[in-house]
């Protein structure tokens, strides 16, 4: 046998043969530095995206030169990340091509023209984020209900603005809204009306909404009937044209009733009354598209309106609900004298008042389509048409949208025969008085506060101000969150992107390490969900289930106080609203969407890809895990480098060592000891393996099964990682280090980036493999999935293969981490041959995180 | 008896997020978008402190400066721009400018100078 670095040339070079091999191989110091500078660049970005966030949340008064020139240094940023990227993954992914498309959205938005994704028609199942120009206002946020809040809305699809441009464009009636005046008078604008309610449709939207109505007739199961009306509605809700557009409600699922109501509906857009609105408001006749919704009727028995909040009498404290029996239209309309019902909030959801009305008309659904108004058969008149338990179900869905949205809200609702409760739409309730009687004074609330004792302050770096209360959740792993209440505080030793999760329904976020810049970070200005990072104790200082209020403030302070102290609640209530009211700010702000979301959140699953990146964040984010799998496979397969050093160890591991910087004190001889090793995470990683009894060196035992096992396994094809066969090796630099591992017959690879900047750190853990049958060797597996997950690892497995990542964490905890992934590399080496049971993995658990690593009971 | 602020900036968002959050510091604050409406209603109204962009198309910020002081020197004048230059900060000051800042502006800075301001 020949030396060592010879036979890892020959390796390679049988990989260079093989189909898709590794021809183009870069040089491994280069991939580093590549590397380097890749999470470089994608730092700047992510301040830029910090500072753009900060800036546009409301603090600053701020113009478009701003925002042109943040946008402008971002994308220069990024495009310099992606140079870098595409020489270090040889261009095999394509993210110049994500980064086009999300920035054209934005050059488009930041210069002044609007995106549109050109489909006809949307299914509210697949509206996203980024379609609320197509598909209009009202579609988007009642779709947003049932995509992100998971609330019982009904089957709907909208038909779209390009519909609609599709539909003009067809019948003539751009032409004439272009041409001249025909738009500023009665006589010109009675033709346009004239025209759209009589015109053709162009084939493919006829098409589109055929298939439409019969998807909605297959899944509605038969029967049911649509509400078809306007979604012309200004993005975020504010301007809602409320009762301006036509409605039509229950028009038979078929084709051509849809059609001749989505011809009466766009014709509303031109009637007189209409038209004065919308010039009140800045828009020109003709300036408006007007999306569709299409939405199947609930068969209700009861319908109407709620209010979070009372907008007369500013009382924040109770929701007012108005009912009454069949259809919603003679409540919303004030035709009926409507039941009444005031639930106060506090300190639990409670009925503090029934007023039930008279209710002499209800509205039903007339035969063949249409409604009508009926006198109510006399011995439903006098009774409650929502019982007491209804009335608490509704009000608690309403507070969850309030809380969502973050403002009061207007909820139409319906309770369908089948007791189900439905929401039609949820908006701002924009008649929402100032509350009663002016916010407390800084002295009243000095005063105030000084009943809740602190449990933290002055701690952490707020990335989020806000004030919040709610009860501790601490999340330990990803699976936690599965379990994550609405409403309450998350409290975690790390922050992680992962938590986007529960970020709709969280109320405050505090994480005892992580960086203001981190992915999840961002997410929380997005969802301006109060947050403060790096608090240090928040996870020993809180306690599951307890109620607190965090109030984290603008000049970066954080108090975290025992109980719910209202005073400071009202005070961020009477605040919180103003500069979202405010349509410009709103719009200006838009652009943040395509920013600085995460929609790519597990880099272990099949989604990670390029085509999946929507914002500029999703596109630095896939960039770094990407490039850490470059580098992860360039240091695999390093080659070239003279300085193959022999690790000296106690323990028979045989590590070989390829420095590439940093990682060793210099000097000859082809033998290096553990402090001549330079390299911060192999240091760690070497000093847990040899922590005092983790290394078994007594040899435990095989069964028959698992010695037969071991031996059909013998004979199975190298795998990847056996290329390596009975060599270890680490390339390491000062923060770098790749480490592979054979034992036996298991393949162990921990790839690891420590630096000062927890954004840029990161530990790649894959596991593989065992010499037992296929029960042992996934026990092993779930054994070892179970402690990485105690320190933040998120994880996949599949069979006897393991692969873990954390990231975004500091070094000194990357390194504890380390050691401790060191110690777990050496206990479970030969474990697979002893679990026996399910329960030994329970067991070999607790005593290893207890630091017992006894093999025998 | 509430202060008037006067706000003039060519971009309606600058205008909208400060008259916001300036009158929930309870004073009275009118918007404009150019120099020439804005100095015709400082013939009309007296104001207590004009904030001012200082590039806009027509009259500029040095221009609105010069003018209120010519009309009522006691009025303060703050003024804010997305282009910090060193000589447009001198001209200012000569014109005796109470304040000058650079934009993004943050609110709770603007609130401090214009109540320093006005207490002067």
């Amino acid at each position: 046998m020949g030396t060592f670095s010879e036979m890892v040339r020959s390796i390679f070079r049988k990989l260079e043969g093989r189909p898709g091999g590794f021809a183009k191989r870069l040089d491994l110091k280069e991939a580093f530095r590549l590397y380097k500078e890749v999470l470089e660049s994608n730092n700047r970005a992510l301040m830029v995206i910090t500072d753009m966030g900060e800036k546009l949340g409301g603090d600053f008064i701020f113009d478009i030169n701003y925002v042109r020139k943040a946008y402008a240094d971002l994308s220069a940023d990024i495009r310099g990340s992606i140079e870098r990227f595409d020489l270090l993954t040889g261009g095999r992914h394509d993210a110049a091509g994500a980064f086009n498309r999300v920035d054209s959205l934005i050059r488009a938005m930041v210069y002044g023209t609007a995106p549109a994704s050109g489909k006809l028609v949307v299914f509210y199942d697949d509206i996203s984020w980024d379609m609320v120009r197509d598909v209009g206002g009202k579609n988007y946020h009642l779709s947003e209900l049932r995509n992100m809040l998971g609330l019982k809305v009904p089957e709907a699809f909208a038909l779209t603005g390009a519909a609609y441009d599709a539909y003009m464009e067809h019948n003539g009636i751009r032409q004439m809204l272009t041409a001249g005046d025909a738009a500023d008078t009665e006589g010109g604008l009675e033709t346009i009306r004239e025209a759209v309610a009589a015109g053709e449709f162009p084939p493919g939207l006829d098409r589109a909404i055929g298939e439409a109505v019969a998807t909605v007739a297959r899944r509605a199961g038969g029967g049911g009937s649509l509400a078809v009306r306007s979604s012309a509605e200004e993005e975020d809700g504010d301007l809602s044209f409320a009762g301006q557009f036509m409605t039509v409600l229950n028009v038979p699922l078929e084709k051509e009733a849809v059609k001749e109501a989505y011809r009466k509906v766009v014709a509303s857009l031109f009637a007189p009354g209409a038209l004065q609105y919308q010039k009140q408001h800045g828009y020109a006749a003709g300036s408006l598209r007007m999306p569709v919704g299409c939405v199947l009727m609930v068969d209700a028995r009861s319908s109407g309106v709620l209010y979070t909040a009372d907008p007369v009498g500013g009382r924040e404290e109770s929701l007012l609900i108005n009912a009454a029996w069949g259809l919603g239209s003679t409540v919303v309309d004030g035709r009926t004298d409507a039941d009444l019902f005031i639930v106060g909030k506090k300190p639990a959801l409670h009925l503090e008042e029934a007023r039930i009305g008279e209710k002499q008309l209800m509205a039903v659904a007339a035969e063949g389509g249409g409604t009508k108004e009926v006198e109510t058969p006399p011995e439903m008149r006098s009774k409650p048409s929502l019982s007491e338990e209804d009335a608490l179900e509704l009000a608690s869905i309403a507070l969850e949208i309030e809380r969502y949205y973050k403002r009061p809200q207007d909820v139409e609702w319906a309770r369908g025969a089948d007791g189900g409760m439905s929401i039609l739409q949820s908006r701002p309730l924009v008649a929402a008085a100032a509350p009663a009687g002016p916010a407390p004074g800084r002295d009243e609330l000095k005063e105030a506060l000084a009943r809740y004792p602190v449990l933290m302050s002055n701690r952490g770096r707020v990335v989020q101000k806000g004030v919040a209360g709610g009860k501790v959740f601490v999340v330990k792993n990803a699976a936690d969150l599965d379990h994550f209440p609405r409403g309450a505080v998350l409290v975690a030793k790390h922050d992680s992107p992962q938590y986007v999760r529960v970020m709709p329904y969280a109320a405050a976020i505090i994480t005892d390490t992580g960086a203001p810049t981190s992915h999840m970070a961002s997410i929380c200005r997005e969802f301006r969900v109060p947050a403060v990072v790096n608090a240090g104790v928040a996870t020993q200082s809180l306690a599951h289930g307890q109620e607190i209020t965090l109030s984290a403030e603008e000049d970066g302070s954080a108090t975290v106080y025992a109980g719910l102290a209202e005073e400071l609640l009202q005070v961020q209530a009477a605040n919180s609203r103003s500069m979202e009211d405010l349509y410009e700010f709103r719009r200006k702000r838009y652009l943040m969407r395509y920013i600085s979301p995460l929609n790519l959140i597990n880099p272990l699953v099949d989604e990670f890809t390029a085509e999946k990146c929507r914002t500029m964040h999703d596109i630095l984010r896939f960039i770094h895990e990407k490039a850490v799998q470059a580098l992860v496979d360039a240091s695999v397969h390093a080659e070239g480098h003279a300085a193959f050093k022999r690790l000296d160890l106690p323990i028979p591991a045989g590590i070989h060592v390829i420095d590439i910087g940093g990682g060793l004190v210099e000097g000859k001889g082809e033998k290096v000891s553990v402090e001549e090793v330079t390299s911060l995470p192999l240091r760690a990683i070497v000093k847990g393996m040899m922590h005092p009894g983790a290394w078994h060196t007594e040899p435990v035992s095989l069964g028959m099964r698992d010695f037969l096992s071991s031996m059909v396994r013998m004979q199975e094809p190298a795998q990847e990682q056996a290329g390596f066969a009975g060599n270890n090796i680490a390339v390491v630099s000062r923060e770098y280090m790749n480490l592979t591992l054979r034992f036996g017959y298991h393949f162990n690879l921990v790839d690891c980036f420590c630096s000062e900047r927890a954004g840029n750190n990161h530990v790649y853990f894959r596991f593989v493999g065992g010499a037992t049958d296929i029960t042992k060797r996934s026990r092993r597996i779930r054994l070892i999935e179970e402690i990485l997950r105690e320190y933040g690892f998120i994880s996949t497995t599949k069979g006897d293969l393991i692969i873990a990542r954390l990231s975004h964490v500091g070094r000194d905890e990357i390194l504890d981490i380390l050691e401790k992934s060191g110690r777990l590399i050496a206990f479970t080496r030969q474990l697979d041959a002893v679990l026996d049971s399910d329960s030994d993995v329970e067991r070999f658990k607790r005593n290893f995180l207890e630091d017992k690593y006894e093999l025998a009971d | 008896m509430s202060y008037r602020i006067m706000i003039i900036d060519d971009e309606k968002i600058v205008g909208d997020m400060a008259k916001l959050s300036l009158e929930q510091e309870g004073y009275e604050v009118e918007t404009f978008l150019s120099g020439a409406p804005a100095l015709q209603r400082l013939r009309e109204q007296k104001f207590d402190v004009v904030v001012t962009d200082l590039k806009m198309k027509g009259i500029d910020g040095l221009e609105v400066l010069r003018t209120v002081k010519e009309l009522s020197p006691e009025t303060k004048v703050i003024m804010i721009t997305a282009f910090a230059n060193l000589n447009v900060a001198i001209e200012a000051i000569k014109a005796d400018v109470n304040d000058f800042f650079p934009k993004p502006v943050k609110i709770k800075e603007l609130k401090e100078s214009i109540k320093k301001a006005l207490q002067k």
